[in-house]
């Protein structure tokens, strides 16, 4: 049982960095004091159960939760919440600045988030016009070849209402990825999908792992997750318990980790 | 108690002028709307900020806004602000302002609950794609917003509309103030103003057929 088929090599090994990242909701620590690296070109899947702060942590990556304490450190260059009570300005200010570390990742979401009132290609569009300042032909041409390869051709000018959940699926990662951004940040992108479109989703997500496209993948799906991943993280109530390869992580005797995974696999 | 007679010839006599009152009972609506437009949206900004203090703020403001009767508002902005502050307005940007200021607080309300049906996920992937705030509002939120917004805006306007007739108090000449003014020279108030009624009414029902035109416009390509 290799897990190395058609997975591709890891390059620089402290691509994206996190250093002790906390974040509490109210008086619920959700993640506690986080460190984990990212190489270039890996793909790390996070596992574990609901509540676990997998979500959370993905979303500390780009800021779209703002991590209460620690960094994310990406390409070398230092991101810290600096989230000022009182000043309003600053806080706009850093926000702005923010906006330049998102546009390096791209994200995909367990409900879609496709943009109702707008067409397939508008959606990948708006970011090509807005953060990339490309003009309204090219962004064109460019939405329509990222919808082409995640195979939406004849969709293009279709709204979201007249799509299935994976075809909208589909469009939020040609959403993310006509952006060329260096990590791609999966969160639970199967689990609001009918069944029988998972596998069509998965076959996407490892598309872009046989590309080398860095990745951090949160999901349920176990088997895809020990098939994909270069490591395996293993998270429970906000801290990391352990971390990977498929194959440690197949034979651990963490007992957590061990109970986890009998019970989802049995 | 019979005594009154009825005599609809002064509404052919004078049906232009009631018509041209009715220009401008429509015109300082209209002022008056793109004025709570704005002042509403800034306020439902305000209202949903990230900040405690812009949120109590934009809360009070609201609140007491909205509890002031127009009438009230009218008399300050035209009276109070001149004897006060020196600060002079026609009689015409004094009642638009006053209808702005009152409608803007009801906007307020409504925008807030527009803004606030939009998915919170709909932010949160324009952010990830390193969107800004403001094009984020005003490509994403806003526009998906706007359907939810527009059948309790147009109440809004018609409330203003209605509110409007209140102006003719500090002179200025709205359809109210010529039913008014020509009745005292003709003393039949009854007809002026039954017929400035149903010239309301024939308003009210046009402007929410565009309404309903406007909402299936907005709707298109979609049916969630």
């Amino acid at each position: 049982m290799s897990n190395l088929s058609g997975v591709s090599s890891i390059g620089e090994p402290e691509f994206l960095k996190l250093v002790d990242v906390s974040k509490t909701f109210g008086s619920h620590r959700v993640l506690d004091k986080i460190n984990l690296t990212v190489s270039e070109g890996e793909v790390l899947v996070i596992i574990g159960p609901s509540g676990s702060g997998k979500s959370t942590l993905l979303r500390c990556i780009n800021f779209i939760a703002a991590p209460d304490e620690g960094e994310v450190i990406f390409e070398g260059h230092v991101w810290k919440s600096r989230i000022s009570k009182y000043n309003f300005l600053a806080n706009r200010r850093y926000e702005q600045k923010l906006t330049a570390l998102r546009s390096e990742i791209g994200m995909v979401f367990q409900n879609f988030n496709v943009f109702p009132h707008m067409t397939a290609a508008q959606n990948v569009m708006l970011g090509l016009t807005k953060v990339r300042k490309q003009n309204k032909d090219l962004a064109r041409k460019a939405a329509v070849e990222a919808l082409t390869q995640v195979g939406l051709a004849d969709k293009v000018d279709q709204y979201p209402d007249k799509l299935s959940g994976g075809q909208k699926q589909r469009v939020a990662i040609a959403r993310a990825l006509a952006l060329k951004p260096k990590v791609m940040l999966f969160d639970e992108a199967t689990s609001s999908l009918d069944p029988e479109l998972v596998n069509g989703i998965l076959e996407e997500i490892r598309r872009l792992a046989k590309a080398g496209m860095t990745m951090v993948v949160v999901t349920h799906e176990m088997n895809f997750a020990f098939q994909v991943a270069h490591r395996i993280v293993f998270m429970d109530e906000g801290r990391i318990v352990e971390i990977g390869t498929p194959e440690e992580i197949r034979k651990t005797t963490e007992p957590r980790t061990r109970s986890f995974l009998s019970a989802i696999l049995n | 108690m019979n005594s009154y007679k009825f005599d609809w010839n002064v509404i052919d006599k004078y049906f232009p002028e009631l018509i041209r009152g009715l220009g401008i009972t429509l015109e300082i609506s209209l002022v008056g709307m793109a004025i709570a437009l704005v002042f509403g949206l800034l306020l439902a900004m305000g209202r949903l900020s990230s900040m405690r203090f812009i949120r109590t703020v934009a809360n009070a403001i609201t609140q007491l806004f909205r509890s002031i009767p127009l009438f009230v508002m009218l008399f300050w902005v035209y009276y109070g602000l001149s004897l006060k502050f020196h600060i002079l307005f026609t009689e015409f940007q004094a009642g638009a302002l006053a209808l702005g200021i009152t409608g803007g607080a009801y906007m307020a309300e409504v925008f807030r609950g527009g803004l606030m049906a939009v998915d919170p996920g709909q932010r949160e992937a324009a952010m990830a794609m390193g969107i800004s705030r403001g094009t984020t509002f005003s490509h994403v939120i806003f526009p998906q917003a706007l359907r939810v917004v527009i059948p309790p805006s147009v109440n809004v306007y018609v409330g203003l509309l209605k509110g409007a007739t209140i102006v003719s108090v500090i002179g200025v000449s709205d359809m109210i103030y010529v039913a008014q003014y020509v009745s005292l020279q003709t003393f039949t108030p009854f007809e002026l103003y039954s017929v400035a009624g149903i010239i309301f009414v024939a308003l009210t029902v046009s402007i929410s057929g565009f309404a309903w035109m406007l909402e299936r416009r907005l709707g298109r390509g979609r049916s969630d």
